[in-house]
This record gives structure tokens, sequence and C-alpha cells, in this order.
């Protein structure tokens, strides 16, 4: 994980401000060069593995956005519809992997939400690759038997004996956890944090800046229509 | 007193019969004790109900009183008493559930709202006693067993609670490991930490406890110190005793020995040395032998190796399987050994090598047509089952394969006891008999090669016995059957050949015995011999120095 000089919170505004401006302007030129600047600081942060990683699980959503406009409108709008979720997902791929999970929980707390709401959102986060771990055991365990679920429509018979064993093993693991945060004071009040976030001038700049631009952008789409 | 139950009976909502039923125990400040008893004695509620999950948590049905360092867990909600008392889960996996090892930590800290000096040092102390200073920045999931096993207790140990129980904190360990968390959890002791573990496996704590108690049916039925209790008759309890202790206990003797040096001290004191070595090497752990290389191999692999991530998992690995061979296979957490079984049913095909199953080259067949000739056990029987009644769930295989023989599966039915469930639903089952619905699955296609992964991890006496007829049986009819397994009791027992998987290669490949011998292999893989073999060794090593 690159730990970054940024506070969280300025960093969610400033995704958040770039995923309105990715929305706002439909020019493939501006998409391209966004595109250019989110590789520049993957590349800069030495996220190219993981970058990688991420147009692999992105590239067939992206290639179906493409197509899909491109065959109900035109060549154009599928090229700026691919691009578009292609730099909405770096931007979030950049900001998931620049901060830990731990600041980002304690920074949403920070901003009012409840620690309940915060700590599954960030906990469920941290057990998808655990549930994908468990997944590919009962998919091999299923296999081993002879059970055809490598493809084929004939696979689709089988989903309960995949989906059935992951299901009744994620209600328990639910449970189980449940019970191990009860054991370490998961919800008592008074609960004190041993990295508070702190918001420096950089962030100030970065939120008011990002604010500026979305402003401009705003009274700039008013005034043309 | 540190702990107290005096005459503690608990219902689970909506269950008749009593997990907890009339409990009375005490337990002494600065004691280490060892709970004991078969699956489903009340040793996980017994756990549960010291820190007041019991009733807090689970409701239910508790009367009689739990007092844990004096507290009234009825009336104290769980965090007031965990500062009291901490519980490491069975499952590590399920406690583990911050985002670094370092947060685990502090985690019980940050809810009790402390200063962060405290913290700090509370957290430097934590680390130290469970070695983890070097893990604090690692993602908790990425860590292997021994060390998730580390940082659920050291998350507890932060709290610094008085009394610290563990629920059977070895099942998943190797052997390395699990000498790594008996280190720890004596320098435990000596902070004045009062120790309870909860074990069915006796021989891994037998000699580091001041008392053992059993249970058996949510009571205690024996308490005392492990030699006073262990020497009388604990044979209906489902115990695993220590190996040396059998193996007294199948010569005729009634003295309680745990470890090498004082079984010789025994059997000298009553010049029992010579008959006793032959008593031992008469009970060979290989009464089938090897099979010669006549036939045409079950399984070649040639050449294999595998990448995970960059990281080489499998380095050229080469070894036949004959058929009818008992093969087991060895080695520490993440040596390899789960993946090179993968291959053996075409879970896994090679990408550099060649791996050959029955002659056949497994990347030209699939998974499914390999699976009609090697069934594989997987170690948690949860990852296999689906139907709804446990018939089905045992014919699934026969069906796919259209290779159902009524025969052929009625036998197995009864073979495996599972005559009276064959209606229910397999998901209301033990775990026991969830693992005998998986063994009878594996054979109902009559499969000419078994795989078995882990077959003794967190099972009892009883099921431990169970398998031992069965193994017992399949080799008697010549059956192939290649286990991975850290019990090396069970794997001298049940398999005529060992191979040791280290960083990815096999580095010793024979029968038990000569293994054993290679004390730098071993040392190597991070095993240690059988206590039948060290006793073996050390009586030779009297008979030489006498010449």
């Amino acid at each position: 994980m690159k730990q970054s000089i940024l506070d969280p919170r300025s960093k969610l505004v400033l995704s958040l401000v770039a995923m309105v401006l990715l929305m706002t302007f439909s020019h493939w030129a501006f998409l391209v060069i966004s595109l250019v600047i989110l590789i520049a600081f993957a590349l800069f942060l030495h996220l190219y593995r993981l970058w990688l990683n991420f147009l692999k699980g992105l590239g067939f959503a992206v290639l179906t956005f493409f197509l899909i406009a491109w065959l109900a409108f035109d060549l154009q709008t599928g090229i700026i519809s691919g691009l578009r979720l292609l730099t909405i997902g770096g931007v979030f791929f950049l900001f998931f992997q620049t901060i830990p999970p731990e600041p980002l929980s304690n920074a949403l707390l920070k901003m009012g939400l409840p620690y309940p709401f915060t700590f599954v959102l960030i906990t469920s986060m941290q057990f998808i690759p655990v549930l994908i771990h468990r997944a590919r055991n009962i998919r091999d365990a299923q296999r081993a038997r002879g059970i055809p679920i490598e493809g084929g429509l004939r696979s689709i018979l089988y989903l309960p004996a995949v989906a059935g064993p992951l299901l009744i093993q994620s209600f328990k693991f639910a449970d189980e956890l449940a019970e191990a945060m009860e054991a370490r004071g998961f919800g008592i009040s008074g609960r004190r944090f041993r990295y508070e976030p702190k918001f420096s001038w950089i962030d100030w700049v970065v939120v008011v800046g990002s604010l500026i631009a979305l402003i401009i952008v705003v009274s700039g789409l008013f005034k043309s229509g | 007193m540190i702990l107290r139950f005096e005459g503690v009976t608990y219902h689970y909502p909506g269950i008749e019969n009593p997990a907890l039923d009339g409990l009375d125990l005490n337990i002494h400040p600065g004691e280490s004790v060892l709970v004991a008893g078969a699956s489903g004695s009340g040793k996980s509620t017994f756990c549960r109900a010291c820190i007041g999950l019991v009733p807090h948590f689970h409701q239910g049905r508790l009367t009689g009183k739990v007092l844990v360092d004096g507290l009234d867990t009825a009336a104290h909600p769980v965090h007031e008493l965990f500062r009291h008392a901490g519980l490491v889960f069975q499952n590590s996996d399920a406690q583990l559930f911050n985002q670094t090892v370092e947060a685990e930590l502090v985690y019980g800290l940050e809810s009790l709202g402390l200063e962060s000096s405290e913290i700090e040092k509370r957290l430097a102390w934590a680390s130290r006693l469970t070695e983890l200073d070097s893990l604090m920045s690692r993602s908790p999931h990425t860590l292997s067993g021994g060390e998730k096993q580390r940082v659920a207790l050291g998350a507890i140990l932060t709290l610094r609670p008085r009394l610290l129980i563990l629920d059977e904190p070895f099942t998943h360990l190797d052997p390395e490991a699990t000498e790594m968390l008996r280190r720890i959890l004596r320098s435990l002791k000596s902070e004045g930490i009062t120790i309870i573990i909860v074990e069915h496996r006796l021989h891994e704590m037998i000699q580091d406890i001041d008392r053992i108690i059993i249970f058996n049916r949510g009571r205690s039925v024996a308490e005392g110190p492990p030699h006073q209790v262990l020497s009388g008759d604990v044979s209906g309890y489902g115990l695993n005793l220590p190996p040396l202790l059998r193996l007294f206990r199948d010569f005729g003797l009634k003295i309680t020995v745990f470890d090498v040096e004082e079984a010789i001290d025994e059997l000298r004191a009553q010049n029992l040395l010579t008959p006793f070595y032959h008593h031992l090497i008469k009970q060979s752990p290989n009464p089938f032998g090897s099979r010669a290389e006549t036939t045409q191999p079950v399984v070649e692999v040639e050449d294999l190796w595998f990448n995970y991530n960059g990281t080489p998992l499998l380095c050229g690995i080469n070894m036949k399987l004959q058929k009818g061979e008992s093969v087991a296979l060895l080695g520490r957490n993440g040596a390899g050994k789960t993946t090179l079984i993968k291959y053996l049913n075409g879970l896994l095909k090679p990408q550099k090598g060649l791996v050959r199953i029955f002659g056949s080259d497994s990347r030209k067949k699939l998974t499914s047509e390999l699976s009609r000739h090697v069934s594989l056990v997987w170690q948690n029987p949860n990852d296999q089952i689906f139907r709804p009644t446990v018939r089905e769930e045992v014919l699934t295989g026969p069906k796919i394969f259209n290779a159902y023989d009524s025969r052929w599966c009625d036998e197995l039915f009864s073979r495996f006891g599972l005559i009276p469930f064959l209606d229910r639903s397999p998901f209301a089952l033990s775990e026991g008999q969830k693992k005998r619905v998986s063994f009878a699955s594996a054979f109902s296609v009559k499969p000419d090669l078994i795989v078995l992964d882990e077959p003794t991890a967190g099972q009892d006496e009883p099921y431990r016995r169970e398998l031992t007829s069965y193994l017992h049986q399949l080799r008697e009819e010549g059956q192939t059957i290649i286990f991975v397994t850290h019990d090396l009791e069970f794997a001298a027992e049940h398999a005529d050949r060992w191979l040791i998987l280290s960083d990815g290669k096999i580095i010793a490949d024979g029968s038990p015995d000569t293994v054993m011998e290679e004390t730098a292999t071993m040392s190597k893989a991070g095993l240690r011999p059988t206590q039948r073999f060290q006793l073996i060794q050390a009586i030779k090593r009297l008979g030489e120095n006498k010449t």
C-alpha cells in the first residue's frame, strides 16, 4: 500500500470532483489526457503490476460499454464511454491504492459517519479476497468430485454446488467474526483511535482547488446550456 | 480463584440437550490447565462461557454461576469481562478483522479508549512476547496459519487479561509453528498469566501443564495433575493419548510416561528395555511393506514446476506412485503439499513438466474425467456439501459418471455408519459425521487412487479410530492412497512411504524409519521424529554404550 501525504478526506473530495469532471466532459482528448495522467501517477507510485491487474479486471466492462455505446449510437460515443469508465475506474484505483483502509475508516468517522457503518464498509472490503479464496476452494472441491462446473450450459445446473457451500460458510464466518469482534469491544462507547487523521495546509489547497474547479465547470455548464 | 464454575448448565437456543451440564470447576491464578474431551463434550461452550459470550452473545439458558476474576459473567457485559479473560478462537481467519497486524493488536486497546502512550507500551510488550515485530505492517490474511495464530494471541494479550483461553490452538499448525506457540505459552506462564488450553490432542501440551480437566457431555469427569489423571481409565472419553502412553498401554504397562527420558527410566527400572524394544520393532508401522515396481505407476510426475505470483512453489518435482502404496506427503505449511496433490487429479495442469495419471498425460484429460479414477477427500467437508440429503450427497458422483452401483453404495452407507442419516440434511450433521459423508462420496465412484488432505486435522480420537479402520481396510484391499498431514504419528502408522517436501522440492523419499534417520533432512523440513522412533533410537544407543 502506497502511503500518501494527503489526508483521506481531501483525497476523497479530489476523487469525487475528478469523477464529476470526467462524467461532465465528453471530449475524447480530455479523457485521453486524463488517462495519461492517471497512468503516469500509477507508474510514479510503482503500481505497474496492480495497474495491469486492474485493467484485466475492468477490461471486460470497458469493452462491453464501448460496444454497446458504439452499436447504440456511434463509434465516437463508444470510445468516449469506454474511456470514461476506464478513467473513473482509474481514479478510484489510485484512491484505494494510496489509502490504507484504517485511515480511510478513521477519516469517514471524522466526517460524521457512524462507526458501525464505516467498520462494516472497510471490513467487507478486506474480506472480499478471503471469500474469493473460499469460493476457489469450494470450486476445486466440487471439480475434484467430477461436478462439471468448468463451463458450458450444463454447469448452470450445478451452480448450487458452489453457491450453497459458499453461502453456508459465509454465514458461519460472519457469525464467528461477530463473536470475535464482540470479544474485543466492538461498538462500545469511548473508543479512541491511535492515529487521528490531521488536515494540513496541502489538504486545504487540494480541497479548495478541487471545489474551485468544480464551480468553474458547473457554472460553465449552466452558462452554455 | 481466577475462574469458578458453580453448577453451570447451559442450553443453546432451541436445543434440548445441554452443552454444559452442571459443570463445577476452579482455576487458580498462574495455573496452566489443559481442558480435554471428545468433540461435542462442551469444550468450546466452556471457552465462550469464560468470557461471557455465553450467554450474552449466544443467548440461550444459563443456570449456575460463572465467576471470572470475581465477576459474575451473567451480570457483566462482554466488554467488561474482556479485560479479565481473553479467548483465542479456533478459527483464526474469523478473528482477524483489521487491515494490518499492528491494527489488529491495538483494536481492543482502542475499544477501551486508552491513551496513546499506554497503547504503545502494551503493543511493544505483546509483539515482543508473540514474536510479531517483523510482521507489523502485513495484512493478517496474507500470513501463514502459525503467524495468524500468533496475531490472534497478541491481539488478546494487549488487553493484559489475567486469564488466557486458547480453543484448539494447534489444530492447523505444522510441528515448527506448534513448537513456537508452546515456547510463547511458556513465556506467558512465566509472566504469571493463567492459561487454559482446550485440546483433544494431549501430547502437544501435556508436558507444559499443571493440571488436566477432562470433559464428557458437558461435565468435568476427571481432573488433577496429568500423570495422576492419565494413570486412571480415561479410555471412554475420546482422548487422543500421548503416543508413548499408548505404546506402554499396548505393551500392558500401567505406567504413565510422556517423554522418552521418562520412558527409558521406567523401562530400565523394571528391566524391560529389551522386551519393549522388540515389541516396538515388531509393532512396525509398515505392516503392508512397500510395493514392487512391476506394474505401470498410478501417477508419474516428471520435472514439475509451479510458480504463484512469481514465487516458485514447486521446483522440479519427480515422483512415482505404485499401485497399493500408502504414501504420506509431509513438510511445513507452505512447502507446496496441497499444490502438489492438486496435480494428481488435474485440478492443476502442468505448465512446465509432466504429470501422467494411469499413463495418460493429465493435460490431455478433463478434471471431470480424471476424478472418475482419483478421489480427493478435502480437509473441510463443508467445501463439498450442497445436496438436501446425505443419500443424494453421496450419490452425486456416481450419477454424474453414470456409475451407480447400488450394492457398493449400500455397503458404503453401512461402512461409514450413514444409514441413520440417509434422509437427513448433511448440513445438520456434526463435523465428524460430515467427514464420513465426504469419505463415502469420495469412494462412491470406486476410485483407483485416494488423496486425503489433512485427514486428522481438528478431529477427535473416535474419528481417528474410525479413520484408522477405513485406512486399514483400504490398504488390505490394495487401494493406492496418498495423504497430506502434519500428524507424524498418524503418518508413521498409516504410510509405508514418506515424501518430504521443503521449499518446493522433494528432499526425502523412503520408509518412515529411513526418513526419520536423516536428522538434517527432518530438521530442514521442520519435522521431529515420532516418539516411537525416538524411543527405539534411545534404546539402541543404550545398547551400543553397554557393548
